[in-house]
């Protein structure tokens, strides 16, 4: 299959490949750039365990396809943070957000995303934006108390 | 130091956050998918389209030939491996052996047929996509009790049935009872087929070294060293030539502790090409191919006195096992493991029950939380409120007349359990008090004027955990059943755990270092708990009914034992005191009452290893112990209670809070019980109202997808609130009970009891599970 040539950011660094049309962006980022952090849960958009940031807003990178991120600013679980853990890490390991970790960097993801639109969340708000990733450990709960002390964190940093 | 009791200090009992976790939150840790090895080609299975037909003809020719592709194999060319049967077998239950891939017929979607493999996983599912299998379709059967007529058709002809098991067992004198009775209640409940959906899906690689003839098998399993043994007799490479590797696992549930087809499939294909060969499942074949879960048709008969004392119960339990009983009995753990709880919590002697196991035209079927039991509680609790409402009962007062009270511990069941300990109806007064149930029942009656309607539903539970070889057999399951710990101190004083109990979420590299930590002294940050390599581990049965705390935390507290006393000998001679004078905290080893004369751990281990002197005649040099654990039998407990709102009109079900009262004894770290209840909630609301597995008529598989097969998310988990009672187990070390359970066991029973105590005023009357609107509508619609 013919391949094609694109140019895109990822955790702050130029990237360019040449890719097959049809690959996605969350096997590009885990087979051809080793960026494993991003998970494969279901392969059809629905569980959030792939979500990425693009150009700031959550997206599921096992929805698009690698070509289709040319030129975009990719933050991916591992361009979080460079030394020790983000606040929003930090709040998932202190209330016990996660257990078996699969789901964690999309969660962790959308976390950061929704929280720099919405610094002060209602927890109702928090469960609403949590609703597009699945968890199947923590029954959620921890995760919306972890949430919500990051952005407690969040805000007494700024 | 006696191990009945551990030590509670600085360790043990805290709320220590995961060690584990870091690696985790930065996307570090490695999974199954996220390895990669020079030279890996990728595997993809053509899976059968036909819930039941006969195969004529297979044709790779095109498939060979396409680009990057190494190999296509059928049932022809895997010819030296044989069927998957059950490994440990059951009297009674008729063999279903499971060929690796498919001979001669198919028996359910998804089962499969060939394996491709090629250079990556895009080009072998090109390929797979060109093999043509010509198929004779057969007339299929998805109903258990449809399977079991004469004339249904028959998955395994040389049966001549599909009934693989049928058993009826009396006990106590259940014709008696029923004389007795002012009333009979009568109650059928099919229970839906659902599943683990671990957020990490199956997979393997299979590496192979020609030259020594050793395999390495990552695998995404529970059980590592079960793996390896059934790895080496299936592909007859000598067991000490193989070393099984699991990764991080993104959970499990039980659904990774079945040895699979695509798995033998696999390490033969890496034997035979020479090459890394690499399979990671897709949801599509997670939900078709891997284990089902939970389905039974359950009929109870009820002989009750008027005061609402039960005195007798009868139930025929059918199991839907799915197309094979390929792993350990697995179309029998459902119905057989549930006839043994039917009478739960309760006062309850006198019982029958029948077993039936059945074969149909689905996935088969495999253990998830709380197997067998889930179905069986549900069942029960449901027909317990509808025996309240028939005597006009509060649901919770029929439970104080039944419940066991604790001055009978320990209780043995009339099924041949023996309740070590508990707090049955200190939980069910707790869990109402925590609800605020009295003033809940007002508001019921005030909104019903209103044309709205609240629910609560209780579920009154008792969890077998600890799963030793005593357990299993007063579950139905006499398999033994036990684990291993290695503890040892380096010469540098720092302390390794190795733990054939296997961590897929629980957190091991904490709890079992917090045991470690409070016997030998240290802190928690100088353990480290190795687990998931056969090289590295001891040899166990892995992680499976909660047990890794109970048996995990045992044997770990034996071999620490050990090791301090071996610390304490060295430092002993050092010190030049009795060991009995000697006491170690923060890492420092010290003489009672003179504090000041001290060595570190440092000193001492190095000591131990590298200075002969500390070492009398006959001693070992290396300060390390392994020892084995196989706990008594022990049980917790607790109760479980939902408040929701239903709307009528469009059968949506608002849930509004859950309490948990649990007790599991004694806990090592609070915060990891909480999550493992919380987790366990929420799949079990997953199976009160939402996810249900589903075929059609034809066998064709309905839910191949999170779009068609729905689990709970964030919005649909409400509030909860979980409080401890802690009755340690009077028969086992430290009086550790498990945990990983009870929230499955019991939430269904108490989500689907809160909505149908809602829709009471209805009378009506609901057979199936789960919950979802249209049942509910069409229910209000019939009252």
């Amino acid at each position: 299959m013919a391949r094609v040539s694109i140019g895109l950011t990822v955790n702050g660094q130029a990237v360019s490949a040449e890719v097959e049309p049809r690959m996605t962006l969350a096997d590009f980022l885990r087979d051809e750039l080793g960026l494993t952090g991003t998970k494969l849960g279901c392969e059809h958009g629905v569980c959030g365990a792939c979500t990425v940031l693009i150009d700031g807003a959550a997206v599921r990178s096992c929805l698009m396809l690698a070509v289709q991120a040319e030129g975009a600013d990719v933050l991916t679980i591992e361009g979080l943070s460079h030394n020790g853990l983000h606040p929003v890490q930090e709040a998932y390991w202190e209330h016990h957000g996660l257990q078996c970790g699969f789901c964690t960097p999309g969660m962790v993801l959308t976390a950061y995303a929704f929280l720099q639109e919405r610094p002060d969340p209602s927890d109702e708000e928090i469960r609403e934006a949590l609703a597009g990733n699945l968890c199947r450990c923590t029954g959620y709960q921890n995760i919306v108390v972890a949430v919500r002390a990051a952005a407690e964190k969040l805000a007494g940093a700024r | 130091m006696t191990l009945q009791v551990l030590p509670r200090g600085k360790w043990l009992g805290a709320r220590v956050k995961r060690v584990e976790d870091p690696r985790f939150l930065t996307g570090e840790a490695k999974y199954l998918a996220d390895i990669t090895l020079p030279g890996t080609v990728h595997v993809a299975f053509v899976r059968s389209p036909h819930g039941h037909a006969r195969i004529r003809r297979i044709d790779t020719a095109t498939a060979k030939e396409m680009p990057g592709v190494l190999a296509v194999f059928t049932a022809d060319d895997v010819a030296p491996l044989p069927p998957l049967a059950s490994g440990l077998p059951v009297e009674g239950l008729k063999p279903t052996p499971q060929p690796v891939l498919a001979k001669e017929k198919v028996r359910f979607v998804g089962e499969a047929i060939a394996a491709v493999v090629a250079e990556s996983r895009y080009l072998a599912e090109d390929a797979a996509e060109q093999v043509t299998v010509d198929y004779e379709p057969l007339p299929a059967v998805v109903d258990a009790q449809r399977a079991m007529q004469p004339d249904a058709p028959t998955l395994h002809e040389e049966l001549g049935s599909n009934i693989v098991y049928q058993k009826t067992t009396t006990l106590g004198d259940i014709e008696g009872a029923f004389a007795q009775a002012d009333h009979v209640f009568r109650r059928r409940l099919h229970t839906n087929r659902f599943v683990a959906a671990p957020m990490e899906t199956r997979g393997c690689i299979s590496v192979y070294e020609r030259a020594s003839g050793h395999l390495t098998f990552y695998s995404s399993t529970q059980m590592p060293h079960m793996l390896r043994l059934f790895l080496a007799l299936f592909l007859g490479i000598p067991e000490h030539k193989v070393r099984v590797i699991s990764p991080e696992v993104g959970g499990g549930f039980g659904q990774k502790m079945t040895i699979y087809p695509e798995e033998v499939v696999v390490a033969y294909l890496g034997k035979v090409l020479g090459r890394p060969v690499k399979w990671v499942e897709d949801r599509r074949e997670n939900l078709a191919a891997a284990t089902h879960a939970k389905e039974q048709i359950i009929e109870l008969e009820a002989a009750v006195r008027s005061d609402g004392r039960i005195l007798g119960l009868k139930a025929r339990l059918i199991g839907d096992g799915g197309a094979y009983s390929f792993n350990t009995a697995s179309a029998l753990i459902e119905p057989l493991a549930g006839a043994g709880l039917i009478p739960g919590v309760y006062d309850i002697q006198h019982y029958q029950h029948e077993v039936i196991a059945v074969c149909t035209n689905k996935s088969p079927v495999g253990a998830y939380r709380a197997v067998g039991w889930t179905a069986a509680q549900t069942a029960r609790e449901l027909f317990f409120d509808e025996i309240a409402r028939e005597l006009d009962l509060d649901p919770a007062e029929l439970r104080r007349r039944n419940v066991i009270s604790s001055e009978q511990f320990p209780y043995t069941t009339c099924t041949g359990m023996v309740y070590d300990s508990g707090t049955y109806r200190e939980s069910l007064e707790r869990a109402l008090e925590l609800v605020g149930y009295g003033e809940l029942r007002r508001r019921q009656a005030e909104l019903r004027q209103q044309g709205r309607y609240l629910g609560v539903g209780i579920s009154l539970y008792v969890e077998p955990t600890a799963w030793g070889s005593e357990i299993a057999l007063q579950a139905g399951f006499p398999f033994p059943s036990h684990d291993n710990a290695t503890v040892t101190i380096d010469p540098s004083g720092k302390v390794r755990v190795a733990v054939s109990v296997h961590s897929h979420g629980q957190g091991h590299e904490t709890t079992l270092a917090q045991v470690a930590a409070e016997i030998l002294g240290v802190s928690i940050e100088d353990v480290v708990v190795e687990h998931g390599d056969t090289d590295r581990a001891p040899w166990g049965m892995g992680t499976y009914a909660s047990r890794s705390a109970v048996i995990g935390g045992g044997m770990v507290a034996l071999a620490a034992q050990e090791v301090r006393q071996k610390v304490l000998r060295v430092a002993s001679r050092l010190l030049e005191v009795a060991p009995e004078d000697l006491d170690i905290q923060d890492g420092t080893v010290f003489v009672k009452g003179a504090p000041d004369r001290s060595l570190s751990m440092f000193q001492v281990a190095f000591a131990a290893y590298l200075d002969n002197r500390t070492r009398a005649e006959g001693e070992e040099p290396l300060l390390s112990a392994t020892k084995f654990y196989d706990p008594r039998a022990t049980y917790s407990n607790g109760c479980i209670v939902t408040v929701c709102e239903v709307d009528i009109e469009t059968g949506l079900v608002r849930l509004d809070r859950i309490v948990a009262v649990e007790d599991c004894g004694t806990m090592l770290n609070p915060m990891i019980v909480e999550g493992q209840v919380m987790g366990a909630i929420a799949q079990g609301i997953g199976g009160a109202l939402y996810e249900q597995i589903t075929y059609d008529e034809s066998g064709q598989l309905m839910t191949d997808t999170f779009v068609n097969y729905l689990l709970p998310g964030a919005a649909e988990v409400p509030p909860l609130t979980i409080e401890h009672l802690e009755s340690p187990s009077p028969v086992t070390i430290g009086g550790i009970k498990g945990i990983g359970e009870g929230g499955l066991l019991a939430t269904p029973a108490s989500v689907a009891g809160a909505v149908l105590d809602a829709l009471a005023p209805f009378d009506v009357h609901i057979e199936r599970l789960p919950l979802t609107p249209e049942r509910i509508v069409e229910a209000v619609g019939h009252s």
